[in-house]
């Protein structure tokens, strides 16, 4: 195949994300056979306390009264760390001293460490993320309400 | 914390991402930020075409809401490009780089040329792509050296492959800057001044992945 040809194959926007799939998997197969390092330290710290009313989502503090255990990259920058993790809404304290699971279901709560992380230690992202999102939505939508 | 190199001029804190401003990003921060207002302000030429075999021309013209729409794209990426130039965080900037690149794909499919639109649908199918790569290069990223800011990972070597994961997707998000530009006639076409704001974003984008590269090898 002559080397016109091939530029000729690629100019057709058809082939662009074909081959960019191909180069895609060609590389993961490669990551596959590389040996990574782990940095387990670097994992929020928990412990597991089958007593809690909260258990696998338990990471220690009281809500208002004393921050969880949580860590960041730069302490310095978040001095109000950790009382976000700790925070429960009266919902679900009240749920969590009735029941012997419902609390669990801080998940879907103000509070948490989800919360901290997306809220106070990486709210850029979540700015950004969002921001991605409503520019697809906005592209969508213009492309199906425009005229003809 | 480190300047990656240079003399840091400042730094932004918000939380654990740690914004910085050197002499190089500054730079690039304001050739960004001074594109887009120059962008935001343009007007797009009208383009008059000459009919062949005859004594005539036709004036093509975009329509108003067209050039809005172009234009508020085109606002949209200068302002990620802008950021990606000043993070210091790697999630942060495969973020920002995926915002430019939907900014991106939206320029070109405010056309209503079905032939626009179909490479335009083709784009963001590379685009879609090109999320597995780049976020997977953050993941892997933060799961071998425990860290996603630039600050620290200047001091920690993570494997080449990672490297390469990065590229091929920071390629892929604003992957749409060559092809559009073999397609299209790219400062006399219609919605001429927005369409060199995927070209600038581009350029600003690779030399800053470059910089991160070094950075990570």
């Amino acid at each position: 195949m002559r080397i016109g040809d091939a530029w000729n194959a690629l100019s057709d926007p058809r082939m662009v994300p074909r081959l960019f799939a191909a180069m895609v998997v060609l590389v993961l197969l490669m990551g596959m056979v590389t040996t990574y390092t782990y940095q387990g330290d670097k994992l929020y710290p928990k412990v597991l306390n089958p007593e809690s009313p909260l258990d696998p989502y338990d990471r220690g503090g009281a809500p208002l009264r004393e921050p969880g255990d949580v860590k960041a990259q730069y302490p310095e920058n978040a001095p109000k760390l950790g009382w976000i993790t700790s925070y429960l809404t009266p919902l679900t304290t009240w749920l969590a001293e009735k029941t012997r699971h419902l609390g669990t279901t801080i998940v879907s709560h103000p509070g948490g460490v989800i919360d901290e992380i997306l809220y106070y230690t990486r709210g850029l992202d979540t700015v950004l993320e969002t921001s991605i999102l409503m520019m697809a939505f906005v592209v969508a939508s213009w492309l199906i309400t425009k005229e003809d | 914390m480190i300047g990656l190199g240079e003399s840091l001029i400042g730094l932004i804190r918000l939380g654990d991402i740690v914004l910085y401003l050197t002499p190089t990003t500054l730079t690039l921060f304001l050739t960004a930020v001074g594109f887009t207002v120059v962008m935001a302000l343009s007007r797009p030429e009208t383009q008059v075409e000459l009919v062949f075999g005859m004594d005539g021309y036709k004036k093509s013209e975009m329509p108003m809401g067209e050039i809005k729409f172009r234009r508020y794209m085109a606002i949209v990426c200068g302002v990620a490009t802008a950021g990606a130039m000043i993070t210091g965080d790697i999630f942060d900037f495969a973020l920002f780089v995926t915002l430019a690149g939907i900014a991106d794909v939206g320029i070109v499919a405010a056309s209503k040329k079905p032939q626009v639109l179909d490479a335009a649908y083709q784009y963001g199918m590379t685009l879609m792509i090109a999320g597995l790569p780049l976020f997977g290069a953050a993941a892997l990223v933060l799961g071998t050296a425990g860290t996603l800011s630039l600050h620290e990972l200047d001091t920690i070597r993570v494997s080449g492959v990672v490297a390469v994961l990065f590229i091929l997707g920071v390629l892929g998000e604003i992957g749409v800057a060559p092809f559009y530009a073999a397609k299209a006639r790219l400062f006399r076409a219609l919605g001429a001044p927005y369409i060199i704001m995927i070209h600038v974003s581009t350029l600003l984008i690779i030399v800053r992945t470059v910089e991160i590269i070094v950075t990570l090898l």
